[in-house]
């Protein structure tokens, strides 16, 4: 792993245990996204695009289950496989480090809490040190440096896993921390530019509107300033024009806070608005993965081509590719796209290519470009 | 925003016009029955209950006249205290309410609480642990227990407990108590501050008598649990589960919140929610299945009341009972939804 | 279009649902609480057709359901004797032999499980369907209606109908037709059906009017206790069933392929038979099974309290009602526990196959945690 890549997967391979049998849903998937860029995954569905992502972050859902394979992430102890990773250490990376965002922005938000309450809770859970130091000088400043309320927040800060802590925790009124945290939330909302904030922090989700579900949740998730940005498809649902601010303010993003982003989507458009780099998945793998100029300009693999050439053009009329994605319960032999390929060989209904760097910063997995032994 | 003072006053009306409609129907109900019997539905005292006197009132009250007109003198007669006489027990229908409704009380006190705080909570560990050993058990147990006939389990309790074992005798205090009791409030050295015996004994200094009542407050209390929390754990159980599966756990969990926090904070609140219909039917289990049990029991409650007043046709005891338990539990419910507004927020908007 | 072409259609798109039948078929078989629950039912559901082998009436009986009293011990003592050979399950007071109570009492619980089920679910899917589906100011009368009934515990509202039902109803049929026909027109004249079946029912409405001009017909229908019992708790019952399938037809009415189907011409009883119904079936169908269990347990009650079944009549609660004299005396009572120990078990265990048979089909039928 060169030092500017912040997450490596490496060889993934997740299944989904399910009534009708084993779905081989990620069969050897291998991405890195490198420090400050936006890497789009672009793939139909069920090219395994939201699975990929949940996994980087541990969250597959049952039946599923990772099964090979390693996950580097590098946070401040150096880089470490997230597959080891003991619970503790996985709910601190979760928000803090990672940060994910989803498509369907108020069903991800949950309807019995206000917007405060939900940013305040991470906020809360990764950065507590700090808004306790921010409270005791706020206090200090208003001469209430001695109070019972300071004494609470010294005690939490000395020693948060003491008994004495707990109970403060539950049961006093922390008034002042509250208020430093509300201040953050309403800081942070501003910075995804929600007009009003202090309005929206007591709204309840289902009284915004999508755009701005979505930028609360784009709120919540970069509350923390984690160096990587994971986005599954999160302007699918909505309108175009809220669709371009959102895209606007994402890389607004990557220029403020050089964060990088994996963004997740299957509209090519968006990916050659915002993307520095493109990986494409097909079934359950990578197929290819370049720099966006490259992937539009000179696209390697076959499923890349065909995807670009189904795009609608008014002069060359509609092209779809024949044939439909493979099911992936028992999955065929060899490259899973080799019955739509207009190139396929003999080795290709054998052996799965290898994903192998063709030319610089250029990757794909086609026999065409070598890779067979 | 909603306000959940609009929501509330909504409501409000709502129950007005439910408590009417129970009203009327139950009238209805009792234009069902000859005149004779109808009459008893207006005698207050006992004076009147005599023969001769009968035949003088359904006259004067025009037993006879079209419904509407009986309708609001009955009502009228309703909201000055009056809700007829009950011949199974030789007192005006008010009366025999203000008598037994402690003795009810006692019981319910128990029983409600540990049916929602043990239902819930063995609900929302058996969605957590899904297919794990309390999961099993709880379900064994409350399809049992849901199956039980409360006659027969109480019955069984009895046979055991008081007959076989000798603990207890049934009824809410032993006699020997209930003989001191009844001679101290004659000589004046016992008070009855609350009317219910289990907190006298101690605002009397008789703790002893406190835990008889609850010795004897025991067995009535695990029929009604045993059955009514079996449905409580199942619901609860389904709607943790759905809970669980949304979309806002996923979020939870990538903030990298505990898994405490995840459950209790995050699906616990929302699965609460369809939970609320549910505990309006418990109530009304409760306030049903009590008549069965103090029958059992021998309790001297309203249940055991109305239970031998409906063997003895005893109609205005039996339809002030029905009035009685409409009103408590349409008030239960109003309670319960506004509880619910509290929690969830788009129900504020209904 | 009409009622005949939507029926046929309606098999047309039966194929499949026939498969997706198959498979719940299949789960339900490999899940080891509906199959007990399923052995349970027909367990008594042998039991009680085979009731006339099993317990014969004895000679000179005056009704299949009228437990026998054995007149020769009874001369010696009323009291409630343990089970002997010569009865397995022993007697009750006065002689009643237990074992023929249990064996025609299954009869009975089915009888009255069904009965209430099959009328509750008529009416409430004709109401629920109507309040959901037409909505507005009939669905506002309708739930209103429903509420006040609901707002009343069960048990107690069964309990004063059925001390209000009188023996004897008197019913004046021409009446009872000329409304039941004008009902029906009216539904009917929403539904848009063939000219046929609306001719039809404006002629029998004709009739009736006819009959009670010239030829009234009035039929004295007599109710038995048990009888009084079924119609209380279905009239308690029914706007249960009346909320929950209006809570479905109305989830089921806003999905996209009711407007598809409505926008491609067919009639609203059409659509209700060929897309609404069959989507709701499943959550009807759950609570449904696991109110007759309820539904049993209520008749007990109203038995066990003295207002059902007559004395002498085979039923579980019923006989069970007879062990209230020992109620006070506990050491009698667990002398004669033979009166009421084993009833109950037939109760519970018959309310607990259709509680098992219920639960399962709730886990096996949930969309959401099947195909998992």
């Amino acid at each position: 792993m060169s030092l500017a890549t912040v997450v490596e997967v490496k060889d993934l391979k997740v299944n989904f245990y399910t009534y009708a049998g084993v779905v081989e849903a990620l069969d050897g998937v291998n991405v890195s996204l490198r420090e400050g860029e936006i890497l789009g995954l672009v793939g139909e569905t069920g090219s395994g695009k939201s699975v990929t992502s949940l996994s980087v972050m541990m969250l597959v859902p049952a039946p599923g289950r990772i099964e090979g394979g390693a996950i580097y992430v590098k946070n401040d102890s150096g880089q470490n496989d997230v597959l080891l990773m003991d619970d503790a250490s996985l709910r601190s990376m979760r928000g803090k480090d990672i940060s994910m965002i989803f498509q369907e922005p108020r069903a991800y938000l949950n309807p019995v809490y206000t917007v405060e309450n939900q940013i305040s809770e991470v906020m809360l859970v990764h950065r507590e040190q700090e808004f306790l130091k921010n409270a005791l000088d706020a206090l200090e400043k208003k001469r209430r440096g001695s109070t019972v309320e300071a004494k609470n927040y010294r005690r939490m800060l000395k020693n948060p896993r003491s008994l004495g802590a707990r109970f403060i925790q539950k049961f006093s009124s922390k008034k002042t921390l509250k208020n430093e945290v509300r201040k953050e939330v309403a800081k942070v909302l501003k910075s995804v530019e929600i007009p009003d904030p202090e309005r929206v922090c007591r709204m309840y989700p289902h009284e915004l509107s999508g755009g701005m579900a979505q930028r609360v949740l784009i709120a919540m998730a970069l509350a923390c300033n984690p160096k990587v940005l994971i986005a599954d498809e999160p302007t699918t649902n909505l309108d175009v024009t809220v669709q371009a601010q959102i895209l606007n303010l994402v890389r607004q993003l990557k220029k403020d806070f050089k964060s990088s982003i994996l963004y997740i989507t299957h509209d090519l458009g968006v990916v050659a608005q915002l993307c520095d780099r493109v990986a494409v998945m097909y079934a359950g793998n990578v197929v290819e993965t370049a720099d966006v100029f490259e992937i539009f300009g000179s696209p390697y693999h076959p499923y890349t081509r065909a995807l670009l050439e189904s795009i609608p053009n008014p002069e060359k009329g509609f092209k779809s590719i024949p044939g439909i994605v493979p099911g992936l319960i028992n999955p065929i032999s060899g490259c899973r796209f080799r019955d739509r390929c207009s190139y396929a060989m003999e080795i290709c209904q054998k052996v799965k290519p290898q994903f192998l760097e063709v030319k610089k910063g250029h990757f794909a997995a086609c026999y065409l470009y070598g890779g067979s032994q | 925003m909603a306000s959940l003072a609009a929501y509330i006053v909504r409501r409000l009306l709502l129950l007005v016009f439910v408590i009417v409609g129970v009203t009327v129907l139950i009238f209805a109900i009792t234009m069902m029955f000859p005149p004779e019997i109808r009459a008893y539905m207006y005698i207050g005292n006992a004076e009147q209950a005599r023969p001769g006197v009968i035949e003088q009132a359904i006259i004067t009250h025009g037993l006879n006249d079209p419904f509407y007109i009986q309708y609001g003198r009955w009502m009228s007669q309703v909201f000055q205290g009056n809700l007829g006489w009950s011949y199974s027990s030789g007192e005006s229908v008010v009366s025999a309410i203000s008598g037994r409704w402690v003795f009810t009380l006692e019981i319910v006190m128990f029983a409600a609480p540990i049916i929602v705080f043990v239902g819930i909570y063995l609900g929302v560990q058996s969605a957590i642990h899904r297919n794990g050993l309390v999961d099993h058990v709880c379900r064994v147990a409350s399809i049992v227990g849901w199956s039980l006939p409360s006659f027969w389990l109480g019955l069984l309790l009895i046979s055991v407990f008081s007959g076989y074992l000798r603990w207890v005798s049934i009824g809410p205090l032993s006699n020997a108590y209930i003989d001191f009791i009844a001679e101290g409030i004659k000589s004046h050295t016992w008070v009855a501050y609350t009317g219910i015996h289990l907190f006298d004994g101690l605002l009397n200094g008789h703790p002893d008598i406190t835990l008889d009542a609850v010795k004897h407050v025991i067995m009535p209390v695990m029929v009604i649990v045993a059955i009514d929390v079996a449905l409580l754990i199942r619901v609860m159980r389904s709607s943790m589960l759905e809970a669980l599966n949304k979309a806002y756990i996923i979020t939870a969990k990538a903030k990298g919140l505990s898994k405490n926090v995840v459950y209790y904070k995050h699906a616990r609140r929302n699965a609460l929610i369809p939970v609320a219909t549910l505990s309006g039917m418990l109530v009304a289990g409760l306030l049903g299945g009590l008549v069965i049990t103090e029958t059992v029991f021998a309790f001297g409650g309203l249940g055991s009341w109305a239970a031998r007043a409906a063997l003895s046709r005893d109609i205005p005891a039996v339809l002030g009972y029905a009035i009685l338990s409409a009103v408590v539990f349409v008030i239960a419910n109003l309670i319960v939804d506004i509880l619910y507004a509290y929690i969830d927020p788009r129900i504020r908007l209904d | 279009m009409n009622v005949r072409s939507s029926f046929e259609e309606l098999k047309v798109s039966m194929g499949p649902r026939v498969k997706e039948w198959k498979f719940m078929f299949l789960r339900i078989r490999k899940n080891p609480l509906a199959l007990a629950g399923l052995v349970i039912i027909l367990f008594f559901a042998a039991v009680g057709m085979l009731a006339p082998v099993l317990a014969p009436p004895p000679p000179g009986s005056l009704g299949v359901f009228k437990i026998p009293k054995d007149m020769e011990i009874n001369v010696l003592t009323p009291n409630p004797t343990p089970p002997t050979l010569r009865h397995i399950f022993g007697t009750t007071d006065q002689q009643y032999d237990l074992y023929y109570a249990c064996i025609w009492g299954t009869l009975t619980a089915f009888r009255t499980g069904l009965t209430v089920v099959g009328i509750s679910l008529i009416i409430g899917l004709l109401v629920g369907t109507l309040a959901a589906y037409y909505g507005g100011m009939l669905d506002e009368v309708l739930m209103r209606f429903t509420d006040i009934i609901i707002a009343f515990p069960g048990l107690i509202l069964a309990m004063a109908l059925v001390i209000a039902f009188p023996g004897k109803i008197p019913i004046n049929l021409s009446m009872l037709f000329v409304v039941i026909f004008t009902l029906v027109s009216f539904v009917l004249l929403a539904l848009r059906p063939s000219k046929k079946l609306l001719l039809v029912v404006q002629a029998l409405l004709i009739l009736s009017l006819l009959s009670i001009l010239y030829y009234p017909l009035s039929l004295d229908l007599t109710l038995s206790r048990l009888d009084k019992v079924l119609i209380s708790i279905t009239l308690v019952g029914w706007p249960g069933y009346t909320r929950v399938i209006r809570g479905e037809v109305l989830r089921v009415k806003n999905e996209d392929y009711v407007e598809a189907s409505r926008a491609s011409g067919s009639t609203d009883f059409g659509t209700i038979l060929k897309h609404i119904w069959p989507n709701t079936v499943y959550p009807i169908l759950i609570v449904a099974t696991l109110d007759i269990g309820s539904i049993v347990l209520s008749a007990a009650a109203l038995s066990f309290l003295g207002i059902g079944a007559e004395p002498d009549f085979a039923d579980w609660g019923q006989i069970i009602q007879r062990s209230r004299a020992w109620m006070s005396r506990p050491e009698q009572l667990i002398g004669n526990m033979h009166t009421f120990l084993i009833p109950g078990m037939f109760i519970t265990s018959f309310v607990m196959g259709w509680n098992l048979l219920g639960d399962a089909l709730r886990d096996v039928l949930d969309p959401t945690l099947r195909r998992r």
